[in-house]
């Protein structure tokens, strides 16, 4: 893979799992709430 | 509910057009526009039908003739437009359910080994013709099997329909996605251990593999086709311009938080394309069949991706025969939490404009949509699944998103939709989403819309790339097409006077 490779991998996935733990996370915590 | 949506969402498309189309497309190119088209459409759209289905339903209406009603109450055409939310659903449910049968066959193949002997691509696909009843060979020697499977798939879809919302497919949704995402990272974290498995060809190895997918093409980026298989992919992936969110939207109240749910459903699809999806199939194709056969691979299109290579590549792993029913079982898996999903809308049309109750209105639905799909059995070699997927998975979805946008921006107006949106809500959606729904997200889908009239619209209607002998089948289909159309619009044309008469009588 080359390193333009990565950079698009690195930034996708990373980005794609940290959208999903800030949905999930307000998600939870709303239920607590309430 | 989220659940449910998300359910909708992650389908086949996440697992074999997701792949195939960003590896022939520029590979991590792709994934600009793919996110340009996520940002201004996806997500825009996501909210807007979360939206308007939650205000639909405040008015008692589940489904688009109702919910654009409800927004537009002077215009007495515009529930007409809203008959596109319920054709488009049904007639995607008519080809998908039966592909969806052909996951829960291959899962059943895997398991029983009826494939394992097989090695090259011809006899593979000899396998699959074969089993569709398009040939007769030594493998099948009919489409008994592939109708038993049908049939099994079917009743399954009906019975969690009859159960509700609530009952059927909630709790479908709530064991099946989990489900499904636990084999998607089995899957992964099989295909991630391959390391180079073909000794002769040790850069035939799992990082090349994934830079297969991710190497950026950038030339890519100058083709408008390109940008349109990005949008398009999109639109696919995230069942939005379908009307099945609205209709889910419709069950929820005004403390529900809409802002939320839309990011959270994408934001899961997301991972099962672009993580689960991106990471399993070309790259387990790359390393068994490097990189000349894998570009073949990606232009061959869905269904040779799936059943044909992908059972080749599981033939090739030690315990094939495991790892193949967890593939299929969950392609099954993603395929069924979407087919219920499309059948909901007429369901919910049933139930709310004519006052049927569920069970009725889910037999109604099961006696036409058995029949509905008796020709894309018989006669899948003659092009009738590729006309049903062009007018009602790609254009009217197209159509009917653009209609949404319209009328939530310009009829609902900004001002009530922002409000509407944040109801409920505890997430607050950045403001320059207010400029985008307003201006950016019509104009996209006016180009999508514009695009596709110059380069398609003649050779399409013309049926020029169709061959001779299959257009009397492209046609009919066209015919039956018109048919259910007609019949939705003249079934709210009822409803509508129904409720009018009523409140006369009143």
């Amino acid at each position: 893979m080359t390193a333009g490779g990565w950079v698009f991998f690195i930034i996708f996935w990373f980005g794609i799992i940290a959208l999903n733990i800030f949905c999930f996370v307000k998600v939870f915590s709303r239920k607590e709430l309430k | 509910m989220v659940m449910a949506v998300a359910g909708s969402a992650i389908g086949l498309g996440n697992f074999l057009r997701f792949p195939a189309k960003a590896a022939a497309n520029g590979g991590g190119a792709f994934m600009i526009p793919y996110l340009i088209a996520f940002l201004l459409l996806g997500i825009p759209l996501m909210w807007i039908e979360w939206t308007l289905g939650r205000y639909g339903g405040g008015f008692g209406h589940g489904t688009a003739p109702g919910i654009f009603h409800s927004i537009w109450r002077k215009n007495r055409f515009i529930k007409y437009f809203g008959v596109i939310g319920l054709f488009g659903p049904l007639v995607i449910f008519i080809y998908y359910s039966y592909i969806e049968s052909w996951t829960l066959a291959y899962s059943f193949f895997s398991l029983t080994g009826s494939y394992r002997g097989i090695t090259g691509q011809e006899m593979m696909r000899a396998f699959l013709h074969g089993f569709q009843g398009v040939e007769r060979n030594g493998y099948f020697s009919g489409i008994g099997t592939a109708y038993f499977f049908f049939i099994c798939t079917f009743i399954l879809n009906v019975a969690v329909l009859y159960y509700g919302i609530k009952g059927g497919i909630e709790r479908l949704c709530k064991v099946a996605l989990p489900l499904l995402l636990s084999l998607g990272l089995i899957l992964l974290l099989r295909v991630v251990s391959l390391g180079a498995p073909n000794v002769l060809h040790p850069e035939w190895n799992i990082a090349n593999g994934f830079g297969f997918l991710w190497n950026p093409d950038f030339t890519a980026l100058k083709s408008a086709k390109v940008w349109l298989e990005a949008a398009g992919q999109v639109f696919f992936t995230l069942s939005v311009g379908i009307g099945v969110i609205l209709t889910y939207a419709s069950y929820l109240s005004k403390g529900d938080d809409v802002a939320l749910s839309g990011l959270t459903a994408a934001g899961t699809n997301e991972f099962a394309e672009v993580i689960l999806g991106g990471g399993i199939i070309i790259p387990a194709a790359f390393v068994f069949f490097g990189p000349q056969a894998t570009g073949e691979i990606a232009v061959s299109g869905v269904f040779n991706l799936g059943f044909v290579t992908m059972p080749l590549i599981i033939n090739s792993m030690p315990w094939s025969q495991i790892t193949g029913f967890c593939w299929f079982l969950l392609l099954f898996l993603a395929g069924i939490t979407s087919s219920v999903s499309l059948a909901q809308p007429v369901i919910a049309f049933m139930e709310d404009e004519f006052g049927l109750k569920r069970q009725k209105a889910v037999i109604i639905f099961a006696v036409t949509a058995f029949l509905l799909c008796q020709p894309v059995i018989f006669f899948l070699k003659n092009g009738v699944v590729d006309e049903l997927d062009f007018w009602g998975g790609t254009v009217f979805l197209v159509v009917f998103a653009t209609i949404e946008t319209i009328l939530f921006s310009w009829v609902l107006g900004m001002q009530n939709a922002w409000e509407e949106i944040h109801k409920g809500a505890d997430l607050a959606v950045p403001s320059v989403y207010k400029f985008i729904i307003k201006y950016v997200t019509p104009l996209f889908l006016f180009a999508i819309l514009g695009m596709w009239f110059f380069q398609q619209w003649l050779p399409v209607i013309m049926m020029k790339e169709v061959p001779p002998q299959d257009k009397p089948f492209v046609l009919a289909t066209r015919c039956v097409l018109l048919g259910i159309f007609i019949l939705l619009v003249s079934l709210v044309r009822t409803a509508w006077k129904r409720r009018e008469s009523g409140r006369e009588g009143k």
